[in-house]
């Protein structure tokens, strides 16, 4: 326990000092900005020694200086550069890092406290350029010696006089100080020729001094020459940099953790595995010539499957239904019109003909978005009007949204135990086998149940056939159309259950001998279909989140259009896909991009059920594999900037409706 | 019984008509326990011993099946390596990277809403355009950086500068909360900014004009004022940071000491070997706290998904 009490301890520290340092931080930087409106001298003083600050760390942060420290370069087995590190322990080396900021710190707040305080713009000016030029030379001299840089005049005469004329150029442009643009250009330039272009570590230590104390000195100019500004100029600093304090620590992180990466990716997906030679677009290429994305090699069977052939009598029903439907309102398919429900079932299920005969990591990433989209969207749609002023309607909400909490690799788990496959000899444990092989039991065997089970379907089925008739012969049309469709389903299943034409449904298998042994599905490896069960896992969990948002929306849409549409004798299939739908439509849009979004993305279920292994390989899983245990740098790059652009039209989208927005 | 539904007799049709009138209650029904067996056979299953597991169906258990072996046996160090540890690393990667974000997107929320400075707008469209990035596209580079630093090779001068010195964070709950943090920026400035921009213009004009700066507007009348949006975000982000897998397997996946619940119910899954019977249990650790969290503030999660996206 002393092992665990201390881990807690240790983590705790962690914390506190994380947030203890940079919440000072951030409280600092308000202070000093704080004292700018109403101490100008105070605000001199405590911004210059920041400034000294970061001026010491460039220097000592890369142990330029004498005495910060040495560097050795750390590599891996194969010499890749792994990075630089100081030798000696912690606080040694804390120390020889931070000596020099400081004391650059100090002297630099010095040299802004009198330059704040003076009045007369000579002695500023001179204080100024002496006393940073001063901390220049001395840090000059402490540079060491593979860092020194050679003399080249005629490079730092360019660069200054080229940089000094962008300053002035910019501060002309932004009708800011020319002077002040000049010089701060000049300084930069300096520094720029005197130590960017010639070799380093070829000079003296006295050219070092010189070529540091010039810019510094420059600075000191700079920065002495306005004074004080007026109240205006001050409420304006103090905006501007109120904005910068509250911005930074949001945009760092963004920045640092999101843009640069990025974009480094993109950069990484052009060179080969070690990042060592340029290869241009050929990870890409790879990606889309190797048979594991795109196999089409056995295309033309999805003319010839079961589900391409019903999707077609579906279009052929569609038709048909969409011909009656102009006679009466002159378009072939609306919203909630009979014609446009057949229409959707030709299309999910002629696309789960191509998905499932087009195989490879790209075809599976399509097919998670359609179905997890499709489904999890009408699912919560569903089940948000179902549950709208229905009995304990809190609960039942309660128990959809719950897998909401569960994390992905948890409901991975859960879901391998409803699909357990086990021997055809033992009994199954999992739920969905275990109804599948006692359907098969029943619907092959003889006996009470077999009888009792039958007899139920044959009472379903001519109860489904009276509702239908009698709707009909209300003249009712639009109310008989799903229990009819229901009626054919279960009209299919008793046929096959009584076994007219040869027959059981149900995981059965019918030996040589004639002997009838259970045959379970094994869910999670046999493919295609394998990769439905995965989406399953996610359709569980984003079903809650889409019902939530639309159940609010539909409780959102105004009572009194629900009223009108009532009086005008609508009936509530009329009011839900005529009123309520159009209200909601803006609501679905932002479910389905975000659930859009996150599908791209899905690698924690592919990752723990299957590991990709069966024909359910997905992006995201891939360049998991490649970026980090195959070590394909530029492989891996490649694939994350493909699920990257995937959802680039999203963004723009997002982007777009944000400005509409305002 | 099955031929009488077919005669014309009015009443027996009425009397089915009604039974499937009231067809869609028992849909929903049918629905919510479909939806609850996956995690009721796991919750089950955890309290069975491993024969019974293995050889029978859960919902044939008999009371002499029901141990709390399992549960004992994965807070043992023998069996599973470490829950107790990796429960902890939990907290220490969702504590941190529950907090810190809030603040930080706190601070430029108001930043956006309230100060005025140029390229405001589109600074904040840029941003939160962020969230629908895939945070793949941003792993490998991290990982990097983590593991040796940032360091810039100048071309013409064939020196290199490090730009950011290596921390020796891979392989730390550290490294696994900074990127959460970083991830998290876009929607909690998003979520943050629709709130906090709503708060009444009055009451920012009035402050001003008694004297008061950005900071102290910020700290004395914004926080107290925003605490709802600020529960609502540290819920949802609290569950995302703990439910992660992604992350952590990415910057702390190798080191078992730093590894939270997910890796290490996932490394569980991985190896179908003598501890398989023990899943159950773990798994429903692993959901405990979530579950907690999430049946007590409920309300306020939900708040959250809703402002996060039916007002965007």
């Amino acid at each position: 326990m002393g092992d665990i009490a201390g881990k807690i301890i240790s983590t705790l520290i962690t914390i506190v000092v994380a947030v203890a340092a940079s919440g000072a931080v951030w409280l600092t930087a308000n202070l000093i900005v704080g004292q700018a409106r109403h101490h100008w001298s105070r605000f001199s003083t405590l911004a210059m020694g920041v400034g000294g600050f970061a001026f010491g760390i460039v220097l000592a942060g890369n142990r330029a200086l004498v005495g910060t420290g040495t560097i050795e370069v750390e590599t891996d087995r194969n010499d890749e550069v792994l990075g630089w590190i100081t030798t000696g322990g912690w606080f040694e080396r804390f120390i020889a890092w931070v000596w020099f900021p400081l004391v650059a710190a100090v002297a630099f707040a010095v040299i802004g406290a009198v330059v704040g305080r003076q009045t007369d713009r000579r002695i500023r000016i001179a204080i100024g350029a002496i006393g940073l030029g001063a901390v220049g030379a001395v840090a000059g001299a402490l540079v060491r010696e593979e860092f020194r840089p050679d003399i080249e005049p005629v490079a730092i005469l360019l660069a200054t006089v080229i940089v000094a004329g962008i300053g002035a150029a910019v501060s002309t442009l932004r009708h800011r100080d020319v002077i002040s643009g000049a010089l701060t250009g000049s300084a930069l330039g300096w520094v720029i020729g005197a130590w960017g272009a010639p070799n380093l570590g070829a000079g003296s230590s006295g050219w070092a001094a010189v070529a540091l104390t010039v810019p510094t000195a420059v600075i000191g100019v700079r920065i002495a020459r306005p004074g004080a500004p007026d109240q205006s100029a001050l409420d304006r600093l103090d905006h501007k940099s109120r904005a910068i304090i509250f911005l930074f620590p949001a945009l760092g992180f963004i920045s640092m953790n999101l843009v640069i990466p990025a974009l480094r990716t993109f950069y990484l997906s052009l060179f080969d595995r070690r990042t060592e030679n340029w290869v241009g677009l050929q990870n890409y290429r790879t990606i889309f010539s190797d048979p594991k994305s795109w196999d089409t090699s056995e295309w033309t069977n999805m003319f010839s499957s079961r589900l391409m052939v019903i999707g077609a009598a579906l279009l052929v029903v569609f038709a048909i239904l969409g011909a009656v439907h102009r006679r009466r309102t002159g378009r072939i398919v609306e919203l909630g019109s009979p014609s446009s429900f057949p229409l959707l079932g030709a299309v999910i299920l002629i696309g789960f003909a191509i998905t499932t005969t087009v195989r490879g990591t790209i075809v599976n990433n399509i097919w998670w978005v359609l179905v997890v989209t499709l489904f999890s969207t009408t699912l919560g749609l569903a089940i948000a009007v179902l549950a709208d002023g229905a009995r304990f309607e809190r609960i039942a909400k309660s128990i959809i949204f719950m897998p909401m909490a569960v994390s992905l690799v948890g409901a991975s788990v859960i879901w391998r135990f409803m699909y357990i496959a086990r021997d055809s000899a033992k009994t199954q444990t999992g739920v969905l086998n275990s109804l599948w092989v006692g359907l098969g039991r029943l619907s092959t065997g003889e006996g009470l149940p077999t009888l009792i089970i039958g007899l139920l379907i044959i009472a379903v089925f001519i109860a489904l056939v009276a509702f239908t008739g009698r709707a009909l012969a209300k003249g009712e049309p639009a109310r008989a159309g799903a229990p009819a469709v229901l009626a054919i389903l279960i009209g299919w299943f008793g046929w096959r259950y009584w076994g007219i034409t040869g027959g059981g449904v149900g995981g059965f298998r019918i030996r040589d001998t004639g002997e009838i042994t259970a045959q379970p599905i094994n869910f999670i490896q046999d493919p295609p279909f394998n990769n439905f069960w995965l989406m399953v896992v996610l359709v569980w969990i984003q079903t809650g989140f889409a019902m939530v948002i639309l159940s609010a929306a539909i409780k959102a849409v105004p009572a009194e259009l629900i009223e009108a549409a009532k009086v005008d004798g609508a009936t509530e299939s009329q009011i839900f896909w005529r009123v309520v739908l159009p209200q909601i439509a803006t609501t679905i849009g932002v479910v389905v991009t975000a659930i859009v979004v996150l599908v791209m993305k899905v690698f924690d279920i592919v990752k723990v059920m299957t590991n990709g292994n069966f024909g359910t390989e997905v992006l995201a899983n891939n360049m998991f594999r490649e970026a980090f245990q195959v070590g394909d740098r530029g492989l891996g790059a490649a694939l994350a900037m493909l699920i990257f652009i995937s959802v680039v039209p999203i963004m723009f989208l997002n982007i777009r409706r944000m400005q509409r927005e305002g | 019984m099955a031929g009488t539904a077919t005669t014309s007799d009015g009443g027996v049709v009425d009397r089915v008509y009604r039974v499937l009138r009231a067809i869609p209650t028992w849909v929903l029904w049918l629905i919510v326990v479909i939806w609850s067996l996956p995690t009721l056979s796991v919750f089950i299953n955890s309290f069975r011993t491993r024969d019974a597991q293995r050889s029978r169906a859960w919902w044939t258990t008999t009371g002499d099946e029901l141990t709390f072996d399992n549960y004992q046996s994965i807070f043992e160090s023998s069996a599973t390596s470490s829950l107790g540890d990796s429960l902890l690393n939990s907290m220490a990667i969702s504590l941190p990277a529950t907090i810190i974000p809030i603040s930080i997107a706190a601070f430029a929320a108001y930043a956006f809403a309230w100060i005025d400075f140029k390229g405001r707008k589109g600074l904040f469209i840029a941003t939160v355009s962020l969230l629908a990035i895939p945070l793949q596209v941003a792993l490998i580079p991290l990982l990097q950086l983590y593991v040796g630093g940032a360091h810039v090779t100048l071309p013409w001068i064939d020196k290199t500068v490090t730009l950011i010195p290596d921390f020796g964070l891979v392989n730390t709950t550290t490294a696994v909360w900074l990127t959460h943090t970083g991830f998290a920026m876009p929607f909690a400035i998003f979520l943050l900014h629709n709130y906090i921009s709503s708060l009444p213009r009055d009451v920012f004009e009035a402050a001003r004009i008694d004297g008061a700066d950005h900071f102290t507007i910020f700290w004395r009348l914004v926080l107290p004022l925003s605490v709802p949006v600020l529960a609502a975000f540290a819920i949802f982000q609290f569950l995302w940071t703990w439910n992660d897998y992604l992350i952590a397997n990415t910057m702390a996946g190798t080191n078992p000491d730093a590894i939270p619940t997910t890796i290490l119910i996932a490394n569980l899954a991985g190896d179908f070997g003598m501890n398989e019977h023990l899943l159950p249990a773990a798994a429903f650790v692993q959901a405990f706290v979530p579950l907690v969290v999430f049946f007590a503030l409920q309300r306020y999660f939900v708040r959250g998904i809703l402002a996060g996206s039916v007002k965007g």
